[in-house]
């Protein structure tokens, strides 16, 4: 009937393992942290000139020390002296080097063996934990460039954690796989993050070269950029504050202005080729009006993207934010590219135009008020090419707000966790304008630059300009494809 | 120009009053990032290198996102997942905080964390706070098919088959596949339509793409085949799965109990030590001490209970109820009249068949017959064609004295499979044996 009992367990699936111990938090006696019956394990290597050494620690659980109670109490007298304890440890110690393989350049160590320690803890419900330390030692020849592979195959059928670390000493370890030092403090305190899973590291592979030197880089983040990067980050994670806070009216207000700093920061940094974008205005001799469309039109694109690619993400968490972003990025770089290329092609008409037959004003007195705007060459813009003008406008702004402000994702997806969508949303909207402005302010600036110069027209000076709407039109088209192409590479690796 | 700088300004500042005017209306924050949770349960659905991927991408997304409930939820149910593929406990306090952060973002209408931690409290032999937190998944999601999977997981075990039944439909009608399957079988098994039950367990197989899936299933199919005592059917099946997954321990325990039914002692025993060294697991050690015990070998049998009674001790020590586990250990070290106390506990909060079961033995063993027939037979009605059911009443009858009765269930026990306990279908076939041919 017991084994009833574990059918009809295993059977309701989820359940499946009913009759195993699930430790429970927060009580007076705290269980093991990793399960009643792991076997833990770190393994400590040290490298030095002429020599490896290996501090290893075993940590057994409540059962797993019960189950070995007769193994170190030979006698079965129940009670484990020293000489019991010594022989015990030696055996754990002996077997452990057994399995703990170190190999310089393929050649394996032979590991001089010495036992460090045993001792029970207390553990829960009255019951012990051990605790096992062995030092292994071999000499070994790091004076060169040599390869060090390491693997643990000790009781590797029992769950529990398992980490490495390595250090050098007078020896340098390259782009260290492993961290130097033990996170879980020598199997003493096991980190109990809810967004990591417990370590299971067996082997490790470690180039070594002579000399001194930073012996690990795995654990090791440093916040890299420059001071405006980190200012921006600095104020992500500010509002991301204000966001999960206790709102209050100022709060708010506060999150809105921060928000369009943010998304104005967001336009101005560079890698998004929203620069770009000015400069079309420029070459294209473009009015203020087109500024203002641009700008509105980043606006939208940039909400809407940012709210629906914040639906998707909530509605499923098996698409990951990075491979999308990076396929924005794409299609946004090749929409950059196609203005450039209907720029290009528009250009290149004109020419045409210019030298075949004079286009006269006529299509264009429908269109009021648009006359001070006409080329300073003299040709005008014929329908179609207005329309595709237009087209540009409209690609252009797409493209700046078609890759979603990564921060503003964050806010958006943490507003909407926090049961504050409208305010969530109130904020993107914040950053889309924020960008419009930025973008809009350069634009505006770029146009009055321009006006000043093209007001006091010099020859060397018109025929500069009379090359710019080609040179933009090559620039727009380059700069679109190399943000493809960057985009591009993010989706491959 | 300075019309638009003051247009400008005013925007700006009429934008900025928006955000104020919300501060002004939403106050109190949702109490983020403090207490822990745990979440929806998805038996037998991410494959697990999936299942580890998943993981991983939900770590990762909510290190950036951490006020995505639905990711909680969903990390939380992977985690469960986690710890049922791997046997590894760990998972479970894990699955708690990551589910117990999804409620608090989301106290309400957050379905997939309630399911969650009824999965949970179904692991933790809670049944009737699981029943009440499917209960409350469904009011807010009425669709939700693993709710009804811990609904029914809950009712079975509650001892409440017809709504164990209907929740199973429920989640038959929603979304056939492996977990809906596994638990209708498993329900057709109750009924004693062993057929029946493997027809669906196939159909589940079909479904299972996971080696761990599939070795559930294997294992499974070889446990009714070994109910109705084939043991080839039983081998050949423990072994497919085996190849599908080495590392799903129930095939071990399988194994073992077919090499000890066809007298393969040592590698049965070897079987039992490989397994308790892996997975201390109180019935697991359980059987094991009863082969020792079956095979001269009482002092290691004792040692096996010893640590049966401190797995069960660190079970309760971590918040966990197993009276049944404490009752089928007192039986097993001879202690009846704890065991009666801990089966009575246990019955008074569900009436499940293993309960009556061994609340019905432990009355025999005490001598308290006429007591001890009336739950033996509501064992058996409750969990059809058992043979551990049929021998207890089969020796409580010929106790009480009613040899025809009792050479009925004897030889139905033995009929069922002649190998069902190393220790007692020796018992049953000297028992039957001195009743005599009726």
């Amino acid at each position: 009937m017991r084994r009833l009992v574990s059918l009809g367990l295993v059977a309701l699936g989820a359940i499946g393992i009913a009759l195993a111990l699930p430790a429970r938090p927060a009580l007076a006696q705290p269980a093991h942290p990793l399960g009643n019956f792991s076997v833990n394990q770190a393994i400590g290597l040290d490298l030095y000139p002429d020599r490896v050494a290996v501090t290893a620690i075993v940590d057994l659980a409540e059962l797993p020390t019960l189950q070995e109670r007769p193994a170190v109490d030979a006698n079965g007298d129940g009670k484990a002296s020293a000489a019991e304890s010594t022989a015990y440890n030696t055996r754990i110690c002996n077997a452990m080097a057994g399995a703990v393989a170190l190999r310089v350049d393929g050649d394996r160590v032979r590991w001089s063996v010495r036992p460090a320690g045993f001792e029970y803890r207390p553990g829960s419900a009255g019951l012990h934990t051990s605790r096992i330390s062995c030092a292994f030692d071999a000499a070994a020849d790091l004076k060169r460039s040599a390869m060090v592979d390491l693997g643990n195959e000790y009781r590797a059928d029992r769950i529990g954690w398992r980490e490495i670390t390595a250090a050098g000493h007078g020896v340098h370890i390259v782009n260290s796989p492993v961290p130097a030092r033990s996170v879980s403090d020598s199997l003493r305190s096991y980190p109990a993050d809810l967004l990591g899973s417990p370590l299971d590291q067996r082997s490790a592979r470690l180039q070594v070269e002579p000399g001194d030197g930073p012996s690990a880089g795995a654990t090791i983040h440093l916040s890299r950029g420059d001071p405006v990067s980190r200012w921006v980050a600095e104020a992500d994670r500010t509002l991301e504050r204000l966001v999960g806070g206790h709102l209050t009216p100022l709060v708010g207000a506060l999150a809105v202005l921060l928000a369009l700093t943010l998304g104005a920061a967001h336009a101005a940094l560079p890698g998004h080729g929203k620069t770009v974008m000015a400069a079309y205005i420029a070459g294209r001799r473009g009015r203020p009006r087109d500024a203002l469309t641009v700008g509105a039109i980043v606006t939208l694109t940039h909400t809407g993207g940012v709210l629906v690619l914040g639906l998707l993400l909530t509605a499923t968490a098996s698409l990951a934010g990075e491979v999308v972003l990076s396929w924005l990025g794409i299609a946004s770089g090749v929409l950059v590219a196609a203005v450039g290329v209907a720029m290009l092609v528009a250009v290149l008409r004109r020419r045409a135009s210019v030298h075949d037959h004079h286009h006269g004003h006529s299509h264009d007195h429908d269109h009021h008020g648009d006359s001070h705007d006409h080329d300073h060459h003299g040709n005008s813009l014929s329908h179609a090419s207005r329309r595709a003008r237009r087209l540009s406008l409209v690609g252009m702004g797409i493209a700046g707000g078609l890759v979603p402000s990564p921060s503003a994702l964050i806010v958006l997806l943490g507003a909407v966790g926090l049961g504050r969508t409208a305010f969530g949303v109130l904020l993107v909207v914040a950053y889309g304008v924020g960008m419009a402005a930025m973008l809009t302010a350069a634009g505006l600036v770029l146009v009055r630059v321009r006006d000043r110069w093209a007001s006091r027209p010099r020859r060397a000076l018109a025929r500069l300009t009379a090359l710019a709407p080609t040179g933009t039109a090559a620039l727009v088209l380059c700069v679109g494809l190399g943000l493809a192409g960057r985009a591009a590479l993010g989706v491959i690796h | 120009m300075r019309h638009r700088i003051l247009i400008v300004g005013l925007a700006a500042i009429l934008f900025i009053g928006v955000g104020a005017v919300f501060g002004l209306h939403q106050g109190e924050s949702p109490n983020a990032n403090t207490a822990q949770a745990s979440s929806s349960l998805t038996p037998g659905q991410a494959p697990a290198d999936q299942l580890a991927g998943s993981i991983a991408r939900a770590q990762e997304h909510l290190r950036a996102v951490p006020g995505d409930y639905a990711a909680w939820a969903e990390l939380g149910s992977a985690y469960i997942e986690r710890a049922r593929v791997t046997a590894d406990p760990t998972y479970y306090p894990k699955a708690e905080g990551a589910l117990r952060r999804s409620l608090n973002l989301r106290p309400s209408g957050n379905s997939a964390a309630l399911v969650g931690l009824g999965a949970l409290a179904n692991a933790r032999h809670e049944f009737a706070s699981a029943r009440d937190l499917a209960g409350r998944a469904l009011r807010t999601d009425p669709y939700s098919a693993y709710a009804y999977g811990v609904l029914a997981d809950a009712e079975t075990q509650l001892g409440n088959p017809p709504a164990a039944t209907e929740a199973i439909q429920h989640m038959l009608d929603l979304r056939p596949g492996l977990a809906a399957y596994a638990r209708a079988s498993y329900d057709l098994e109750q009924q004693g339509r062993l057929g029946d039950a493997a027809a669906l367990m196939r159909r589940a197989l079909g479904d299972a793409v996971d080696p761990a899936d599939i070795a559930f299933c294997r294992y499974q199919l070889g446990e009714l085949a070994w109910r109705s005592g084939r043991l080839d059917d039983a081998e050949t099946e423990y072994a497919a799965g085996q190849a599908a997954d080495p590392g799903y321990l129930p095939l071990l325990a399988g194994q073992a109990r077919v090499a000890a039914a066809r007298g393969h002692t040592i590698a049965a025993l070897a079987d039992y030590a490989k397994l308790t060294a892996r997975y201390p697991s109180p019935g697991y050690l359980m059987d094991y001490a009863t082969l020792l015990r079956a095979t001269g070998q009482p002092a290691r049998a004792d040692q096996q209970l010893a640590l049966a009674a401190a797995a069960l001790r660190l079970f309760r020590a971590n918040g966990g109820t197993d009276d049944l586990g404490v009752a089928q250990l007192a039986l097993a070290q001879g202690q009846s009249r704890q065991a009666i106390l801990a089966a009575k506990r246990e019955w008074s909060r569900r009436h499940f068949a293993d309960v009556a079961d061994v609340l019905g033995w432990a009355l025999h063993r005490s001598g308290a017959n006429a007591e001890a027939i009336f739950y033996a037979r509501k064992a058996d009605a409750l969990g059809a064609d058992n043979s551990g059911y049929l021998f207890h009443l089969g020796m409580i009858e010929l106790s009480l004295g009613r040899n025809g009765d009792a050479r009925r269930d004897l030889s139905a026990a033995l009929a069922l499979n002649p190998h069902f306990s190393p220790l007692d279908a020796p018992i049953a076939t000297a028992a039957l044996h001195r009743l005599g041919p009726r």
